[in-house]
């Protein structure tokens, strides 16, 4: 295996891919260490899946450097049997069993068959489809199809898991075995990228890079790019005499907002709070933690 | 809740046509299709021959059927010195007839395994031999003697029997076929197949072997409905028509693989039929001989699968002749046709995945 060790995952240097006057790709560069969760996220039309399909080798760059787990991605087939690719179909057979379709998936990569029954019999517990091993798959309900489509991405235990919207149609707590799932691949030292457009998923992950118009608006742990939009926490009071109590606050100097009776107030640092409340006391109050929903509505605003 | 609200109907109605208009490969297919098949069902119909190759071997005496013979346009005549040549080249299929003069006799020999040209032959001759008699009122009885080399007890069924258990496969496999890749392609495995070790050509090849154990199983249930259940001759070696079976099940397969990248549904699969088997069924020489299909047309049969398998099939089962025998052309354009669109089908698979 060449390349391996200190390499990112994937080394993407100024990528470009139109689709006819459409820049899907636009001098996208990126590093995506390994050993992370890593999330793509970015509105509909943003670049995440073509980035993703560069990175398979499945559509041909216009122009750039693409790296995958040290290979030129001209290369990428050698080394298919060590990445792991998702995609928004669900790409199973409708008409085979549960197990028929896995024996499947893991017999292309050549899986020994004690082996694979091994594999199958844990990835169907931790996708908690274990008692449908005979049914069939399309039989399924929208949400167990996605699990088992999952399973058979992880039945050759890829170095490199690309996942396409993995988590569409899942109950919460389903979604969260996956994400400690996703956590345990990634102490084994296997890097996941994932494409998302729901923000709480994106949190979970050690690195966003949020895409826009086919590049990376901003990259950083979901910490950093709140702090990179600037945002602050918020301190949301319920007041008494509301209109007297806010006006006195705004000539105090402080910078906020009424909504549906309450007042926000951007915090400059939490020493704030005990100088509010040395001016009002409120009935009620409330500290937020600003979301990275906002820091990217903040970071899109700005750009 | 009235039962049938017309406004409703036509909100219906109304989303159909749109929906068809859309789709104007739907379209073109309802209005071309119908023109298309209505000529080639028409000259095929039409029962002109051309193209029927006759021998001819003159010991004298028939001047006048001779000249009958050779003033039809559409018999090539081949002038040969003895009746056993002639036997000979009857024997081998590269006539489809001959006619032997002697004073005071006429045999023919005919290849009944198609039933249209021999009729044709057997007409003409008698004409012929009519209008000899006619012109010489005292002139000798002559005597016209039939002689089938093949198919002397050969019904319609028995000659067109073996073309069609070729077309049963070919039909089936290549529906399949195509329905199947669609599926690949817009359930979104092909993707996957595509991210994984599998090569393209080992993807089309595990197609083959898969569908040639379901080819087997139709072509033989077929053809025992063929030979035990209509009786057709099964004079050769079954073993080589189940060859001949499923080297065009396996055309048909890559065909069909081939053409799953110019539709988008299944529904658009359907829309082959008129246009890739249909053809077929009609210009491969088996309702109507490829001699009476209008000679500028003919080339198309000679480009179609099962034209040589069907013709393969009915020297097997019917003249009894071995694998060496239908080698040229027969095997041999059934492999190209294979190796083509194999190679075509793996092509198209590596085009950029949409």
């Amino acid at each position: 295996m060449a390349g391996n060790g200190d390499e990112p995952a994937v080394s993407a240097r100024g990528l470009s891919k139109s689709f006819g006057r459409l820049r899907a790709l636009n001098d996208l560069s990126v590093d995506i260490p390994r050993g992370v969760t890593y999330c793509l996220l970015g509105p509909n039309g943003s670049g995440k899946t073509t980035f993703i399909r560069a990175i398979v080798g499945l559509l041909s760059l216009d122009g750039g450097d693409l790296r995958v787990l040290g290979e030129p991605v001209a290369r990428v087939k050698e080394i298919y049997s060590r990445i792991g690719y998702m995609t928004q179909h669900k790409a199973l057979y409708p008409d085979l069993t549960l197990q028929e379709n896995m024996e499947f998936f893991a017999g292309l990569y050549g899986i020994e068959r004690s082996e694979s029954w091994r594999r199958i019999t844990r990835l169907l517990e931790m996708v908690n489809l274990q008692e449908h091993r005979n049914r069939l798959a399309g039989d399924l309900s929208g949400g167990m199809y996605q699990r088992l489509s999952l399973a058979c991405t992880l039945i050759h235990e890829p170095e490199l898991l690309l996942l396409d919207e993995p988590t569409v149609g899942i109950d919460p707590r389903l979604r969260q075995t996956f994400w400690e799932y996703f956590d345990l691949l990634t102490r084994q030292g296997k890097t996941v990228l994932i494409t998302t457009h729901l923000m709480d998923e994106a949190e979970k992950c050690k690195i966003v890079g949020y895409m826009r118009s086919g590049k990376m608006a901003a990259v950083g742990s979901p910490e950093e790019i709140k702090r990179l939009a600037g945002l602050r926490p918020c301190l949301e009071l319920w007041l008494k005499e509301l209109e007297k109590d806010a006006a006195q606050l705004r000539a105090e100097g402080y910078e906020l907002q009424i909504c549906k009776g309450v007042v926000q107030l951007r915090l400059e640092s939490p020493e704030q709070i005990k100088r509010v409340l040395a001016e009002v006391t409120p009935l009620d109050m409330r500290l937020k933690e600003p979301t990275l929903e906002e820091a990217f509505l903040r970071l899109s605003e700005a750009s | 809740m009235r039962l049938l609200d017309l406004s409703r109907v036509s909100v219906v109605a109304l989303r159909v046509v749109r929906q068809l208009k859309r789709d104007r490969r739907t379209i073109g297919l309802i209005t071309f299709a119908p023109i298309l098949l209505m000529i080639l069902f028409g000259y095929a119909l039409s029962g002109e021959m051309s193209g029927v190759s006759l021998g001819l071997v003159d010991y004298g005496g028939h001047a006048v059927l001779k000249s009958h013979l050779e003033g039809i346009k559409d018999f090539n005549i081949l002038y040969l010195g003895s009746e056993s040549d002639a036997e000979k080249q009857v024997y081998e299929g590269r006539l489809n007839g001959a006619v032997i003069l002697r004073p005071g006799e006429v045999r023919v020999l005919l290849d009944a395994t198609s039933l249209q040209i021999s009729n044709a032959i057997q007409a003409a001759v008698e004409a012929g031999a009519s209008g000899e008699r006619a012109s010489f009122q005292k002139g000798p009885e002559n005597i016209v003697v039939m002689r089938y080399i093949f198919g002397y007890d050969l019904e319609m069924m028995d000659t067109v029997g073996p073309a069609i258990l070729g077309l049963v496969v070919f039909f089936f496999t290549f529906i399949n076929a195509a329905i199947s890749f669609i599926r690949e392609r817009s359930q979104g495995t092909l993707e996957k197949f595509m991210v994984s070790p599998l090569s393209r050509v080992e993807m089309v090849s595990g197609y083959v072997l898969g569908f040639s154990l379901f080819t087997l199983l139709q072509s033989t249930t077929t053809l025992l409905v063929v030979t035990i259940g209509f009786g057709v001759p099964m004079r050769g070696n079954p073993l080589t028509a189940l060859a001949v079976v499923l080297l065009l099940g396996a055309g048909a397969l890559v065909l069909g693989s081939f053409f799953s990248n110019f539709a988008r549904s299944e529904f658009q699969v359907v829309q082959f039929i008129p246009l890739i088997i249909t053809p077929q069924i009609v210009l491969c020489g088996v309702w109507w001989p490829l001699q009476s299909v209008p000679e500028f047309i003919r080339p198309i049969s000679y480009i179609l699968p099962l034209t040589y398998a069907s013709d393969a099939l009915r020297a097997v089962m019917l003249k009894g002749a071995s694998i060496t025998d239908i080698l040229y052309p027969d095997l041999l354009a059934l492999s190209t046709f294979f190796l083509f669109f194999f190679v075509a089908a793996t092509l198209m698979l590596r085009r950029e995945v949409a």
